[in-house]
């Protein structure tokens, strides 16, 4: 499931980032990984998707967020 | 040689470091070869000199940006004697990754928790001796907004110059995919016990809800900057009260003064007009960067601006730009050169350099005062309410050409990055920096003003200046009378014309030139510049105006000095903040072509119907 998909309020686990490095660099630096447990707090159509993760709020482009592979878990 | 690196993610609070330390004792230039902008500085504590160098901003040390491999190359080059390394306290798991990062650098450093402040207002405690004791290197914990504690953190790296500490533990490496995660469980490792983690659910507080909604948070983040606006008018009109009535105070007595001891009625009108009138001028422009700014800098301290940019994104990924681009063109609706200053939050150079283009599009707050007066001597109320929905109207077309135009060679499409932003905690200002900093910026500016508008009042004024006090014996009239041919094609008389120049000059400027070149009875230096203190009579103006010129004519004139070259001095706040005069002349030819292309069309579509 892409990130871009998920419910505000859910929880899930990144699986997978995609390839593209300068996007990886820029992704992990603000706190995104692989494995990394966050909460979707607002997804909004053509907004930018809100994303709770490591104790900050991101706002992160839509169409990035679609790159993003997701498994969603129980909060 | 006592030089000290600043390095830290943008929102870590380095730049308020960095300021707060060096004071006004700065130099900004450009890297070597590229175009970053190099910030550094110098202050003296116990009577040794120090140099800081304020690292580019950027959230890692990968190396995928200019801005990246400079800092890299600064750092393991060994020019530094000592990093200090800046981390969010309130968010100090992701803010750690910077260090993380820099540890495989084996460089003397020092950690400061910034914005203690905040995490402490969240209930989050930090230990920060434990954490010092882990890393191997100095932790202090700080508020660099509120200006203390920086007697400590000078002592502090006073201290570490003479027996510096590097860091004693580094995350594993590993490969492209495993690197990130390997430094997170570094940081995990380093900070159990150190702080606790509320590993609570992230619920928006009600206002966020508000702000934060598609449609109506847009409407109220309008209405914020709305009032905000009103706010910059209240601050800055005691000083723009004071600087109007200096030409008239100043004037007369200065006037007599020298013609009593027999000057030459040439050096009277410079003192007693030219150089009233250009402070005040200068006055004006700077109170207007100050209010700007103090209401901006408050808007981005609070967290509010960050909010701003996620709302108005998508609309701004569309001209090649970002959310952040939002504040410097909300600036520019003010005052076009608070705008251009504003553009130093984008990411880089080029970013930089596209946003302060389209802020340029932006008319300020200046045009709006003069549009009205002129549009109403030839139209009525709705036709002149009709003009100006016009002009809003080519706002944003003239954004789309600027963006079309520039926006691939500036930020060229792979380039062109989504929104990855965090949004902070909203903060509690702190008023005495953010005062200072407007304060320092509106100081530069009116320097700069002083300088650059009196040398082209200068020759402003010797151009229009004519002895007989007749129009038709200035320079100004045989110059514009002899180039009419050329600029009528474009819509414009001579008259519309030379008041078309004097608005890339300033706004205020241009409703005393109109004056004096249309009723051009009295001394047309005089005229002018008395005129731009507000002493203009519109009733006569417009009898003048409205026989003379057709309202194609004016309307054409209106939207040629709406979009051509703001001012001056955003002209000159431009190129200080590119650094590269190739791309401010390219910027102001291209406004200037534009602007007499628009008149030209204005002029001949409009003429067949209103004559």
């Amino acid at each position: 499931m892409k990130l871009s998909e998920v419910k505000a309020g859910a929880h899930g686990l990144v699986s997978s980032l995609g390839h593209d490095e300068r996007f990886l660099n820029r992704i992990i630096s603000i706190g995104l990984t692989e494995g990394a447990k966050f909460q979707v707090v607002r997804n909004d159509r053509k907004m930018p998707v809100l994303v709770y993760v490591r104790e900050t709020l991101l706002a992160l482009n839509r169409k990035d967020c679609d790159k993003i592979e997701i498994t969603e878990v129980g909060a | 040689m006592n030089c000290v690196a600043l390095l830290g993610q943008p929102n870590s609070g380095k730049s308020t470091v960095f300021n707060q330390l060096t004071g006004s004792r700065q130099h900004v230039g450009n890297w070597p070869g590229k175009t970053v902008e190099k910030k550094d500085g110098t202050y003296t504590y116990n009577n040794v000199k120090y140099t800081l160098v304020d690292l580019p901003g950027s959230y890692g040390l990968s190396g995928n940006s200019d801005e990246e491999i400079i800092t890299e190359k600064f750092i393991k080059g060994g020019e530094a004697d000592l990093v200090c390394v800046l981390v969010d306290a309130s968010q100090l798991e992701r803010s750690m990754y910077m260090l993380a990062d820099f540890a495989s650098m084996d460089v003397p450093a020092i950690l400061i928790l910034n914005m203690m402040d905040v995490a402490t207002g969240q209930g989050k405690t930090i230990n920060d001796k434990l954490l010092s004791e882990r890393l191997g290197i100095p932790v202090i914990p700080f508020t660099a907004a509120d200006g203390k504690g920086f007697d400590g953190l000078r002592s502090l790296i006073e201290k570490e110059l003479k027996a510096p500490h590097k860091l004693i533990t580094k995350p594993e490496t590993g490969s492209k995919e495993e690197a990130g995660n390997l430094k997170y469980a570094w940081i995990d490792e380093i900070l159990e016990d150190v702080t606790e983690a509320s590993g609570k659910d992230y619920s928006l507080s009600k206002f966020d809800k508000m702000l934060l909604k598609p449609f109506w948070g847009k409407v109220v983040t309008i209405c914020i900057i709305l009032v905000g606006f009103l706010a910059a008018m209240l601050i800055m009109s005691p000083f723009m009260g004071v600087a109007g009535m200096l030409p008239g105070l100043l004037g007369t007595p200065i006037a007599s003064l020298l013609n009593g001891i027999h000057v030459h009625p040439w050096l009277v009108s410079v003192f007693s007009l030219l150089i009233p009138n250009t402070l005040y001028f200068c006055i004006s422009m700077a109170s207007f960067v100050f209010g700007v700014n103090i209401v901006f800098g408050f808007l981005e301290e609070i967290g509010f601006l960050a909010r701003a940019a996620y709302q108005f994104d998508g609309a701004l990924s569309k001209l090649g730009l970002q959310g952040k681009a939002v504040a410097p063109i909300l600036m520019g609706m003010g005052c076009t050169i608070g705008g251009a200053s504003g553009t130093r939050v984008m990411d880089n150079w080029g970013q930089k350099m596209l946003t302060m283009m389209v802020v340029w599009a932006v008319p300020c707050a200046s045009i709006w005062s003069v549009i009205p007066v002129v549009s109403g001597m030839f139209f009525p109320i709705w036709g002149t309410a009709l003009v100006c929905v016009g002009i809003v109207a080519y706002i944003f077309v003239l954004m789309f050409i600027v963006s079309k135009v520039f926006g691939n060679k500036l930020v060229p499409e792979e380039s062109r990055a989504g929104m990855i932003m965090e949004l902070p905690p909203y903060h509690k200002a702190h008023w005495k920096y953010i005062i200072k900093e407007a304060w320092i910026k509106c100081y530069d500016m009116f320097k700069r003003a002083i300088k650059t508008v009196t040398l082209v009042s200068l020759v402003f004024w010797a151009f229009s200046y004519s002895s007989s006090g007749n129009v038709e014996s200035s320079l100004l009239y045989k110059v514009g009378t002899f180039i009419e041919p050329v600029t009528k094609f474009f819509g414009m008389g001579w008259r519309t014309f030379m008041a078309f120049l004097s608005a890339a000059f300033a706004k205020e400027a241009v409703l005393g030139t109109l004056n004096a070149v249309f009723a051009g009875q009295s001394n047309v230096a005089d005229v002018a510049f008395n005129a731009s203190t507000g002493g203009v009579d519109t009733m006569a103006l417009s009898q003048i105006m409205t026989q003379t010129i057709s309202g194609a004519e004016a309307l054409a004139f209106m939207f040629a000095i709406t979009f051509s070259v703001p001012c001056l001095m955003a002209l000159s706040t431009t190129l200080k903040e590119s650094h590269s005069l190739k791309w401010t002349l390219k910027t102001a030819g291209f406004y200037m072509g534009a602007a007499l292309i628009l008149s030209c069309i204005v002029y001949h579509i409009a003429a067949p119907f209103i004559g």
